[in-house]
């Protein structure tokens, strides 16, 4: 299984805290993405992803606790038993 | 009253041995806004000896919602004057140190602090204040936007950095949402895990204690 974990103001937009799916064989995270979205009735894509598919600052994205950015991007794999967390953090102070 | 009664209450809480451990710290407060005003206040209550107020800002109509420091008299001050004024009258004991500093490639950290706080409004200095750091130091970082926010404790070097774990975020454009009710919440757990790092039980070592006000939920991240 894949946990998926979303945080602040992403849980509140999707009224979910977790979701687990069964892993799947070589799948990056841009794949995993649109597979959790068809699980969900809140569409959330676009808070992510622009229209290029690319990603959008704002939300940090972590496979067990590494910032996908210093992993391989939208590329990282996902391997059973990861988990994968979604939190667009606060900035201001 | 005796000043000696100042901290009675809380030492009934946490007592004596906790509270020297308290009276001999020096924590470097960056940034005077929403949380760093509110938390040095907390920290010059409960009696940490030395504070460093580390703004470069002025008071303005805006921060008034929030910016519980400060009051229409103080509009266009300084905020770290305004904010040691008042800190020494809240506690005459403590010694308060203002810098009138932007927290930027030139920030030099003081040698003899404890921890510091991280009560920023922006990624750009949040990133300098950790570089500027000594290995090894405690940051207590803290953060908002509207009725949201996160308080995360890191050690530099030792744990992931802030630049890693925030890499991609990109600052806001504009005036960042907020509420002065988030903003006094998550100062008020920044310095209780202040005091936890103080008394060498910090509870939020690398992992986030994320707080939404909007349903009134906590949950916790681990990085």
């Amino acid at each position: 299984m894949v946990r998926i974990e979303f945080y602040s103001l992403l849980r509140l937009l999707l009224k979910q805290e977790k979701l687990e799916l069964q892993a799947v064989t070589d799948e990056t995270i841009n794949q995993l993405l649109q597979r959790v979205q068809k699980q969900l009735p809140t569409p959330f894509l676009h808070k992510l992803l622009d229209g290029q598919g690319a990603l959008i600052p704002g939300t940090i994205i972590m496979v067990n606790r590494r910032n996908i950015l210093h992993l391989d991007e939208l590329k990282t794999r996902v391997s059973d038993g990861d988990t994968i967390a979604f939190f667009p953090p606060g900035a201001g102070g | 009253m005796s000043v000696d009664r100042r901290y009675s209450r809380q030492i009934l809480h946490w007592g004596d041995a906790k509270q020297q451990q308290i009276e001999q710290s020096t924590v470097l407060v960056a940034g005077l806004g929403g949380l760093g005003g509110t938390l040095c206040q907390l920290l010059a209550r409960a009696g940490v000896g030395k504070l460093y107020l580390v703004d470069d800002g002025r008071v303005d109509w805006p921060d008034l919602n929030r910016q519980t420091l400060y009051t229409e008299q103080d509009i266009g001050q300084l905020k770290v004057d305004c904010a040691s004024r008042l800190l020494q009258q809240i506690n005459s004991q403590i010694t308060i140190v203002p810098i009138v500093q932007r927290i930027d490639s030139t920030f030099s950290c003081p040698a003899d602090i404890t921890l510091a706080a991280d009560c920023l409004d922006n990624y750009s200095s949040r990133f300098q204040l950790e570089k500027g750091i000594p290995d090894g130091l405690f940051l207590v970082h803290g953060a908002i936007e509207r009725d949201q926010g996160q308080v995360l404790t890191l050690r530099k070097s030792l744990s992931q950095p802030l630049h890693e774990l925030f890499a991609g975020i990109e600052q806001p454009q504009g005036d960042i949402p907020v509420t002065g009710a988030a903003a006094t919440v998550i100062s008020a757990l920044m310095a209780n895990e202040i005091y936890q790092v103080i008394f060498g039980t910090p509870e939020l070592l690398n992992r986030f204690l994320i707080i939404g006000l909007g349903d009134l939920h906590l949950s916790f991240l681990g990085v």
